[in-house]
């Protein structure tokens, strides 16, 4: 836990615990979805997960093309 | 009496004074003007005032179901923006202020198109003047482009409003054809205030360059009215799913690249906007209250966000998040409040957007339409990063900018503390929220369901991003421009334009100069042939000129002979 708090910083491992904690939840209850889809085991957290991942990838690869100087519209 | 004085007219009414009194005074009677108008509410639905000229019939006062929680909302959003903006002694804000929330709220209680264009334009002309306030020469210009557009919106909807007249005799606001031509008219002018797909560039373009309050101000009402406008003639409108969807889903990557945070809200404020106009899409009952829902809880908790960036731009100059960091000990308080905001639009549980969210989802998810769900679930990760990490991250924490300041002045931290405390009491209350809605629907958004997943989704999309800044994955932020799609108007047009217009120019100089080559030409032809020692010239005999006289005289003969014989 010390080694875990040392390496990843307090925010960041209770961010961890807070993601294993709500995992447990969905082992004591029922969840269920609005789609048949989400109701298979630890999707939301699947989704989220890969979702802001795919979000800053594809983000990233826009900059080559969209990001332009400063004073652009200035020029 | 009061009551029955259309809601929203006297504030533009009352605007008038605005200059002439002393700075506490003023903001006291701002906030009077907002209070009287909003007790015209108290007098129930139905139609309360309308007047009649050449033959028009105006209505400029009914309400129902749908215009109250839009006139609720557009209430404490003025007072909001009242107490916010109190430390301003510059008069010129405040009276764009205060008669822009009044032609919104007049325009929310609208009864026919002419009235609504009026409202519709006068929204544009206040508004204008809080992208000015800033003085600068960027402010400036993006003023005069903000006009133009958003009076252009107003002409669409003007035409609109006159075919239908032509149509059908009258300009009643209410629910309209999109096949007509007129109903396809108010869709383009609705869509532009709503920042539709292609038509939002003025929306990022805009409301960053606006003063600090004037952002605030212009966050709430422009895009909302539209979004009410839609909800009233266009609810169930299919193609508004689509728009809804891509609107959703194009301005998350552009958020994650933008540079400057208050045009990162923006582009956050499109993709809210897309889970409200895809509600009106699907036109349910269920569907219809999520979408009111979100745009009143999006009012709050989108002006908190704005508040929070303003209150930075007021202390330190700049929104920037490549120059911003550390700020968390010295505005402890703005970034408490802009957490709140931040955790309100990520959609967490006991915070507004969670029960205003469930709604359009749960619609969503009725009516099947799987695809477009996974769209808006996707876009939910992304609001989280954008908004609900970057915003507070890059500005309270990221790293150690240097920047010493001192905490926001008191009336923005109480205007920040009111909207926090709404964003909470709404999500920890949701029935009474639910009250006003314009469909009386039995709805429980915490069940075990709902929460779990939602909680899932959220502290894992926020453990991807920790992953990613922590092991230096996410790329420093820049000082860059974001092309977006005013780059058409700002940079393609006049970029193919201009040297078309050249090219024209050209053109057309060496037409002229090929004319003017032929008329020398032929000046000089004759100029050789009569003149110079010939027929005309002064040296030349009688005899000549007789011959030529005659020969006159003979083609005059053969033309009147040809003629008349």
């Amino acid at each position: 836990m010390k080694y875990l708090i040392e390496k990843f910083g307090k925010i960041n491992t209770s961010v961890l615990f807070l993601c294993i904690i709500f995992l447990i939840l969905e082992l004591i209850g029922h969840r269920y979805g609005e789609t048949s889809i989400e109701d298979i085991l630890f999707f939301p957290a699947f989704f989220g997960y890969l979702s802001c991942i795919i979000i800053f990838k594809l983000g990233v690869s826009l900059r080559s093309f969209l990001m332009k100087d400063e004073d652009y519209y200035d020029k | 009496m009061i009551s029955s004085f259309p809601p929203g007219l006297i504030m533009i009414i009352g605007a008038l004074l605005i200059p002439f009194l002393p700075h506490i005074i003023r903001q006291i009677y701002m906030m009077v003007l907002i209070l009287v108008s909003a007790y015209a509410l108290t007098l129930g639905f139905g139609l309360h005032y309308k007047i009649e000229i050449m033959d028009i019939q105006f209505i400029i006062f009914q309400s129902d179901a749908l215009t109250l929680p839009f006139a609720i909302i557009f209430h404490i959003a003025a007072i909001l923006n009242v107490i916010y903006g109190a430390h301003e002694k510059d008069w010129n804000q405040h009276v764009a202020i205060m008669s822009y929330s009044g032609a919104a709220i007049a325009a929310v209680h609208a009864g026919d198109l002419l009235t609504l264009f009026v409202w519709w334009e006068a929204t544009a002309f206040t508004s204008v003047f809080l992208i000015l306030a800033s003085k600068t020469q960027r402010s400036y210009k993006s003023a005069f482009r903000y006009i133009l557009i958003q009076v252009g919106s107003g002409m669409f909807l003007l035409a609109g409003a006159i075919l239908l007249i032509s149509e059908t005799g009258n300009a009643e606001f209410k629910t309209f054809d999109i096949n007509s031509l007129y109903g396809q008219l108010i869709f383009i002018a609705f869509g532009i205030k709503a920042a539709f797909p292609l038509l939002n560039g003025w929306l990022q373009d805009s409301y960053p360059e606006a003063s600090e309050i004037g952002t605030v101000a212009l966050s709430t009402f422009t895009t909302k009215l539209a979004i009410f406008c839609f909800a009233k003639s266009f609810a169930g409108t299919e193609i508004l799913i689509i728009i809804g969807a891509i609107m959703t889903f194009y301005p998350i990557f552009f958020a994650v690249i933008e540079n400057d945070l208050r045009r990162v809200l923006t582009y956050s404020l499109n993709n809210q906007l897309g889970f409200m106009i895809v509600a009106i899409g699907i036109g349910t009952e269920l569907a219809i209250n999520g979408a009111v829902a979100h745009a009143f809880a999006h009012i709050l908790y989108k002006g908190l966000l704005f508040m929070g960036m303003g209150a930075v731009l007021y202390r330190v100059g700049t929104c920037k998040a490549s120059e911003l960091g550390g700020l968390f000990k010295f505005m402890p308080i703005t970034a408490i409040c802009t957490i709140i905001g931040a955790i309100s639009i990520s959609a967490f549980p006991l915070f507004s957007g969670f029960v205003a969210k469930s709604l359009i989802m749960s619609a969503l998810g009725k009516e099947g339409l799987v695809f477009v769900y996974f769209m808006l679930l996707f876009a939910s990760a992304g609001v989280l990063h954008h908004s609900g990490i970057k915003i507070p991250f890059f500005a309270f924490f990221a790293h150690e900018s240097g920047i010493k300041t001192k905490e926001a002045p008191l009336n923005m931290i109480i205007a920040m503390i009111i909207a926090s405390a709404l964003c909470i009491l709404i999500g920890v209350f949701p029935s009474y929220f639910y009250e006003v809605l314009p469909h009386q629907i039995q709805y429980q958004p915490y069940d075990f369901s709902h929460v779990v997943g939602q909680l899932q989704l959220l502290t894992f999309a926020a453990f991807a991003f920790i992953c990613l800044w922590h092991f230096k994955i996410y790329p420093p932020e820049l000082n860059s421009t974001v092309l977006n799609s005013d780059w058409i108007y700002r940079k393609m047009i006049p970029g193919i334009l201009l040297p078309l217009l050249g090219l024209i120019s050209d053109i057309n100089k060496k037409i002229e100069q090929f004319i003017v080559f032929i008329f020398i030409s032929i000046k000089r032809f004759f100029s050789d042939t009569m003149i110079k020692n010939k027929v005309f010239d002064r040296e030349v005999g009688q005899d000549t000129l007789i011959v030529v006289q005659l020969f006159i005289i003979l083609l005059i003969f053969i033309f009147v002979w040809k003629i008349y014989l």
